[in-house]
C-alpha cells in the first residue's frame, strides 16, 4: 500500500503544476509577454496553495473524504481550465479575470490536498517518515510533469487535451482514493458513481477537444493558434510562433508582425510624404490600424477616416494588447474615425474630400473583391481626392502575379489618373507591389517621418524601378462587366503552386 | 442509417434541455399583382357606370408599360404636355414592373435590355437620356456584373447557358453549322433591332414553319442544341420552338450581334427604368384607371375609364393588343395574337445555400428544367458582402396549350405554385427551404405575344400597325414579339406620328 500511496502524492503533484502551466502558456500565447504572464501566475497559484494549506487546519472530520472531493473538484476545475480559457478569450472580455480565478481556486485546492493527506496517513507511518517521502514525490511530481509538458504535452496533446488528460489523473485519483481509504468512508459508493460521472465527462471533453478549440486548424496554419473567430464578414485567425504574430483572413495572409513594418511603411510613406500640406486622409481597408500607425507619423495629419467592413475586425486591433502594441493603439488616437461599412457604397456616396487616400484590400482572390479593383471603384475613389492629393492601392505582387499587377496599373489609368508603380520586398509575401495615383505629377518627397525602420529617402527611387522580370505588361483593363483580374489572378498564382 | 456520436450527443443534448433541431423556417408571402380579375370582367362585358366626369385632352395613351412611357417620353422631350396617360394597374411599367424590400429592389418580369446596336438609334438615345450611355461608352455599373450567367447540368455548374461540357463531336458540329447560318442570317440585314428596320418579304417563307421543324430540316438532332433553342425561345417569346415560327427563332439569333459585352441590367431590372421614365413623365400618369370601353365619335374619341369620360382627338393605344376588340368599339375580333402565359416569383432568401457552387451569378439555368431558373436581385449591388438575397425566378408555362396553362394558374392555389417553385430549386439546392423566407407570386394569363407559325408576317398584324386612324397601336406585340426594345420603338412611332397629325391641324407643339 505505501508505495501505491506516494504514488498518488506524485500523480497528484503532477496534475498540479501541469494545471499551472497550461494556465501560463495560455496567458503567454494570447497575451504575450511571457514573464509577465508566467511570474504573475506562479506568484498567484504559490499564494492560493499557501492559503489552502492555512485552511486545511479548518477541516478536522471526514478528512478522507474530503480528500477525495477535493481531487474531484481539482479534475473538473483543472481538466475543463484550458478549454474554459480558450473559449473566454475567444468569446468575452473577462479573459484574464477568469484565468486568474481559476488559477486561484485551483491554487487553494492542491494547497489543501498535501496536508490533508499527510494528516490522513500520519497514523501508519512516523511524522517524520511521512514528511520525508509526501514531500519527495511531490517534488518527484514536479519534476515529472514540468518534463513531460513542453517535451511530450504540448506538441501531441495541445493545451486543451492535456488539462482533461490531468484532470481524468485527478479524478482517478480520487475513485482510487475511494479504495484505498475505503474504511475511512461511509458513503463510499456514491462517491465511486460521481467519479465515473466525471470521468466520462472528461472523456468526452477529451475526445471532442478539437472542436472546442477549432484545433482542427493547426493542420492549416503552420503555428499555435491564439484566435479564431468567425465574423459575419470573414474568418479571421491570429497565430503566434515566439515573437512572430500573423494574421490570415479567410486563410489569406494578411501581414507578419516580423516584417509587416516594410509592407505598411512603403504602403503609405512613398505617397503621403510627397504630399505638401497632407491634413485629410483616407484608409479603405486595413482594420489591423497598421497603416494608420504610419499615417499618424506626420503630425499635419488632421484626421484618418478608416472604412473596413468588419466592425470585429477594428473592434479586435482597438482593444486586444497584443494587437495594440502592434498598431501602437493607432485606433484609439482622436484623428482617427472608424467607420464599418462596405468600402465601394461609402465611396460612391459620401461627397468628402482628401488629401491622401491609401487602398488596401485583400487580394482580388474572388468576384466580390474584384469589384474592389475596377475601373468604376477607382474613379469612385477619384472623387475624392483632393487637387493635390494623392492615392496608394495596394495591387498584389508583380513578380508572382505580374499579369495582375499590371492590370491593376492599367485599370487606375484607364479610370482617369496617373499612375506610378512601384515595389517593395517584404520577406513574408515575396515582392509586393503598389500603385501611387493621382491628378498630377508625382515627385519623390526629399524627406521621410523619423524613426522608419526600412524606407529612407536614398532607397526611394530603386522601388520605382522594374527588373525585366517584373516590367510592364500591357493589359487590359478591370471592369465590372468582365472581371478580367480575377482570372488573371487566379491563373498567375496557380502558375507559380505548379 | 448511422447516428455519428457527435449528432447523438447534440441530439440528446438537445432533448435534454427540450430543443428539436430546428427545421425548415416557415414560409410566407402571396399572390401578389393580380389583375386578371378586372380584365375578366371586360372579357365577359361587364357593365360598368356612367362616367360622373368628363376631361378633355387632344392625347390619351392608354396602358402604362413601356410602349405608353415611350410615348409619353417621346411627347415630353419634344415639349408636347397635352396628354394623359391611363394606367389599370396602381403601379405603371407593365411588364417592367418592380417590387422592392428591406434588402434589395427586384423586378417582377423583364430584367435586362441587351445592349442596343447601331440600328437602335432609339434605345440609345434613350439610354443617353438615362446616361446610361455617355460619350459612346456604357456606363460600367449599369452593365452586368461578371459573372454573368452558368448552366447546371451533369451534375455541376458551368459558365455561360449555352451547353459546352460534355458534348461529342455531333452536338460540336451542329453548334458550330448552326452559328454559320445565323451568321449568313445576320448579314442579310434584314434581321434587326427593332425587327422593322431590316425587315423583308423575302423572308416569308420562315416565317410558315416552326422553329423545330426548321432545326430538324437543317439536320440539327443534337438534344443539347435543341434543348438550348428551346430554352432561348422560352425565355424570350414564352413559347416551344414547336410554338415558335423558324423567322422569330432566327431573329433571337441573328438579330444581335456576338460580341457584346453586356447585357444592361439593373436590381429592379427594366423597372430602373421605368423609374427613371416616370421622373420625367410620372406627371402625366394616371393610375389604377382601366380604360372599359373606346368609341369614336367624328374627331373626338370617347375613352371611358373609371368614374371618367376622356374625350381625345388621338388615342395611342400601348395596351395589349388582344384587349382592343373588348374595348373599342365596332373592332373585329383578331386572330393571330396569341400570348403565352407566364409566372415569376420573388423569392427572400435569409443566406445562399449551401451547395451554391462558386460566386454568386447574376442568371443561374438548369439543364432540362421546365423553369427558366433564377435571377440574382443584389447582383448588381456595388456592395462585396450580401448575406440576404432575392431571386427572381421566371417560368414561362410553355408546354402544352395556352390555355390549358391558363386554367392550371387560375386553378392552383398558392402554396402548389411555391411546392413546385421549391421543387424544382431543391433539384439544385438540396437545403432551399431553410435558405428562403418569402415568395411571392405573380401570375401572368397574357404575359407576352407568342411568335407562332405566322404571327409575325400575318396581314392581321400588319393592317393594325399601318392604320393611321386616330386610334394608334404601339404595344410590343405589333412586332409579333415582345421585347423592350420593340415596345419602346413602337411607342415612339406612335407618338411621332400623333406629333405629326397634330403639327399639321393645331399648333400644339413648342419648339425647345
Amino acid at each position: 500500500m505505501g508505495i501505491l500511496l506516494f504514488i498518488t502524492v506524485l500523480l497528484i503533484a503532477a496534475c498540479g503544476l501541469i494545471y499551472e502551466l497550461i494556465a501560463g502558456t495560455l496567458a503567454s500565447y494570447l497575451l504575450g509577454d511571457s514573464v509577465l504572464q508566467f511570474s504573475t501566475i506562479i506568484g498567484c497559484y504559490l499564494f492560493a496553495m499557501g492559503i489552502g494549506s492555512a485552511l486545511s487546519r479548518f477541516l478536522d472530520r471526514g478528512l478522507a473524504y474530503r480528500f477525495v472531493w477535493i481531487e474531484l473538484l481539482l479534475g473538473v476545475v483543472g481538466g475543463f481550465s484550458s478549454a474554459l480559457l480558450f473559449l473566454a478569450f475567444a468569446y468575452t472580455q473577462g479573459f484574464q479575470l477568469l484565468m486568474y480565478a481559476l488559477v486561484i481556486v485551483i491554487g487553494l485546492l492542491v494547497g489543501l490536498e498535501i496536508p490533508l493527506l499527510m494528516r490522513i496517513v500520519r497514523g501508519r507511518y512516523h511524522f517524520r517518515d511521512v514528511v520525508a517521502h509526501v514531500l519527495t514525490f511531490d517534488y518527484l511530481g514536479a519534476l515529472g510533469a514540468s518534463l513531460l509538458f513542453p517535451i511530450l504535452l504540448v506538441p501531441y496533446f495541445g493545451l486543451v487535451r492535456s488539462a482533461m488528460l490531468f484532470g481524468i489523473i485527478n479524478v482517478a485519483v480520487a475513485l482510487w482514493g475511494t479504495f484505498l481509504f475505503a474504511n475511512q468512508i461511509a458513503k463510499a459508493s456514491t462517491l465511486r458513481v460521481v467519479c465515473l460521472v466525471v470521468l466520462v465527462g472528461l472523456g468526452v471533453g477529451l475526445a471532442e477537444a478539437k472542436h472546442i478549440t477549432m484545433a482542427a486548424e493547426d493542420n492549416i496554419y503552420a503555428d499555435e493558434i491564439i484566435l479564431a473567430r468567425d465574423t459575419r464578414y470573414q474568418h479571421i485567425v491570429l497565430t503566434r510562433f515566439k515573437d512572430d504574430i500573423r494574421l490570415f483572413l479567410n486563410s489569406h495572409l494578411q501581414f507578419s508582425s516580423r516584417d509587416e513594418y516594410r509592407y505598411h511603411e512603403a504602403l503609405v510613406h512613398p505617397g503621403l510624404s510627397a504630399i505638401p500640406a497632407p491634413r485629410r486622409v483616407l484608409v479603405l481597408g486595413g482594420g489591423d490600424g497598421l497603416a494608420v500607425r504610419e499615417i499618424l507619423k506626420y503630425p499635419q495629419v488632421e484626421t484618418v477616416t478608416l472604412v473596413d467592413l468588419d466592425p470585429e475586425m477594428t473592434r479586435l486591433f482597438s482593444s486586444y494588447p497584443m494587437l495594440t502594441a502592434l498598431n501602437q493603439k493607432s485606433f484609439s488616437s482622436p484623428k482617427v474615425h472608424i467607420v464599418n461599412a462596405d468600402a465601394f457604397p461609402w465611396v460612391d456616396a459620401n461627397r468628402e474630400s482628401f488629401d491622401f487616400i491609401a487602398i488596401d484590400f485583400p487580394d482580388p482572390t474572388n468576384y466580390s473583391l474584384g469589384k474592389l479593383y475596377t475601373t468604376t471603384f477607382y474613379k469612385a475613389a477619384a472623387r475624392h481626392l483632393s487637387a493635390q492629393g494623392l492615392m496608394v492601392v495596394q495591387s498584389t505582387s508583380p513578380m508572382f502575379a505580374r499579369d495582375s499587377y499590371w492590370c491593376i496599373a492599367e485599370t487606375i489609368k484607364q479610370a482617369g489618373l496617373r499612375i506610378f508603380p512601384y515595389h517593395v520586398y517584404v520577406p513574408s509575401f515575396g515582392e509586393w507591389g503598389f500603385v501611387i495615383a493621382g491628378y498630377r505629377d508625382y515627385q519623390q518627397p526629399t524627406s521621410l517621418p523619423s524613426g522608419l525602420r526600412f524606407m529612407d529617402v536614398t532607397g526611394l527611387s530603386a522601388l520605382f524601378q522594374f527588373p525585366p522580370d517584373m516590367a510592364p505588361l500591357p493589359m487590359p483593363p478591370n471592369r465590372l462587366n468582365d472581371q478580367l483580374l480575377v482570372r488573371l489572378y487566379d491563373r498567375d498564382w496557380k502558375d507559380i503552386s505548379h | 442509417m448511422s447516428v455519428s456520436r457527435r449528432e447523438f450527443l447534440g441530439s440528446a443534448c438537445a432533448a435534454l434541455v427540450g430543443l428539436s433541431i430546428k427545421g425548415d423556417r416557415p414560409i410566407a408571402g402571396s399572390f401578389i399583382n393580380e389583375s386578371f380579375q378586372q380584365g375578366h370582367r371586360i372579357r365577359d362585358r361587364a357593365s360598368f357606370a356612367a362616367p360622373k366626369h368628363i376631361v378633355k385632352t387632344p392625347v390619351v395613351i392608354v396602358g402604362g408599360g413601356i410602349a405608353g412611357l415611350s410615348a409619353a417620353w417621346r411627347f415630353e422631350k419634344k415639349g408636347f404636355s397635352d396628354f394623359l396617360l391611363l394606367e389599370m394597374n396602381d403601379q405603371a411599367g407593365g411588364n417592367s414592373r418592380w417590387g422592392e424590400n428591406e434588402i434589395t429592389a427586384y423586378p417582377w418580369a423583364a430584367h435586362y435590355v441587351p445592349v442596343p446596336g447601331p440600328k437602335a438609334v432609339l434605345v440609345r438615345e434613350l439610354f443617353e437620356d438615362l446616361r446610361v450611355l455617355s460619350n459612346g461608352e456604357w456606363e460600367e455599373r449599369y452593365l452586368c456584373f461578371a459573372p454573368q450567367e452558368r448552366l447546371f447540368l451533369y451534375g455541376r455548374w458551368q459558365e455561360g447557358i449555352e451547353p459546352a461540357i460534355g458534348l461529342n463531336e455531333k452536338d460540336r458540329d451542329q453548334f458550330r453549322r448552326l452559328e454559320e447560318l445565323i451568321h449568313r442570317f445576320r448579314a442579310t440585314g434584314n434581321f434587326t433591332v427593332p425587327m422593322e428596320i431590316g425587315f423583308s418579304e423575302s423572308n416569308a417563307d420562315l416565317d410558315r414553319i416552326s422553329f423545330s421543324d426548321w432545326l430538324r430540316a437543317q439536320g440539327m438532332d443534337s438534344r443539347v442544341l435543341n434543348w438550348y433553342m428551346n430554352y432561348c425561345c422560352r425565355d424570350d417569346y414564352g413559347a416551344t420552338t414547336d410554338h415558335t415560327s423558324a423567322w422569330a427563332g432566327i431573329q433571337y439569333f441573328a438579330s444581335r450581334e456576338p460580341e457584346e459585352k453586356g447585357p444592361l441590367t439593373w436590381p429592379e431590372g427594366n423597372g430602373w427604368i421605368v423609374r427613371r421614365l416616370l421622373e420625367r413623365v410620372g406627371g402625366f400618369c394616371r393610375t389604377g384607371q382601366m380604360v372599359h370601353r373606346i368609341s369614336q365619335q367624328g374627331r373626338t374619341i370617347r375613352v371611358f375609364a373609371g368614374d371618367t369620360e376622356y374625350q381625345a382627338e388621338f388615342v395611342v393605344f400601348a395596351a395589349p393588343t388582344f384587349l382592343a376588340p373588348y374595348l373599342i368599339e365596332g373592332m373585329g375580333g383578331l386572330r393571330d395574337f396569341e400570348y403565352s402565359p407566364w409566372l415569376t416569383a420573388n423569392l427572400t432568401l435569409e443566406r445562399l445555400p449551401a451547395a451554391y457552387g462558386g460566386d454568386p451569378t447574376w442568371d443561374s439555368v438548369v439543364l432540362e428544367s421546365p423553369t427558366l431558373g433564377y435571377v440574382d436581385a443584389t447582383h448588381q449591388s456595388l456592395r462585396t458582402h450580401v448575406d440576404r438575397t432575392v431571386w427572381t425566378f421566371y417560368w414561362a408555362l410553355a408546354e402544352g396549350s395556352a390555355s390549358d396553362n391558363r386554367q392550371l394558374l387560375l386553378n392552383n392555389d398558392w402554396n402548389y405554385w411555391k411546392e413546385a417553385i421549391l421543387r424544382d430549386l431543391g433539384r439544385v439546392h438540396a437545403d432551399i427551404r431553410s435558405c428562403v423566407s418569402r415568395i411571392d407570386i405573380m401570375r401572368m394569363g397574357h404575359a407576352m405575344a407568342r411568335p407562332k407559325v405566322g404571327a409575325v408576317f400575318s396581314a392581321e398584324r400588319r393592317r393594325l400597325k399601318e392604320s393611321h386612324g386616330r386610334v394608334l397601336f404601339a404595344n410590343s406585340d405589333l412586332s409579333g414579339f415582345s421585347i423592350f426594345e420593340e415596345a419602346q420603338y413602337r411607342g415612339v412611332t406612335a407618338a411621332e406620328t400623333v406629333l405629326k397629325s397634330l403639327g399639321g391641324d393645331s399648333p400644339k407643339v413648342r419648339n425647345r
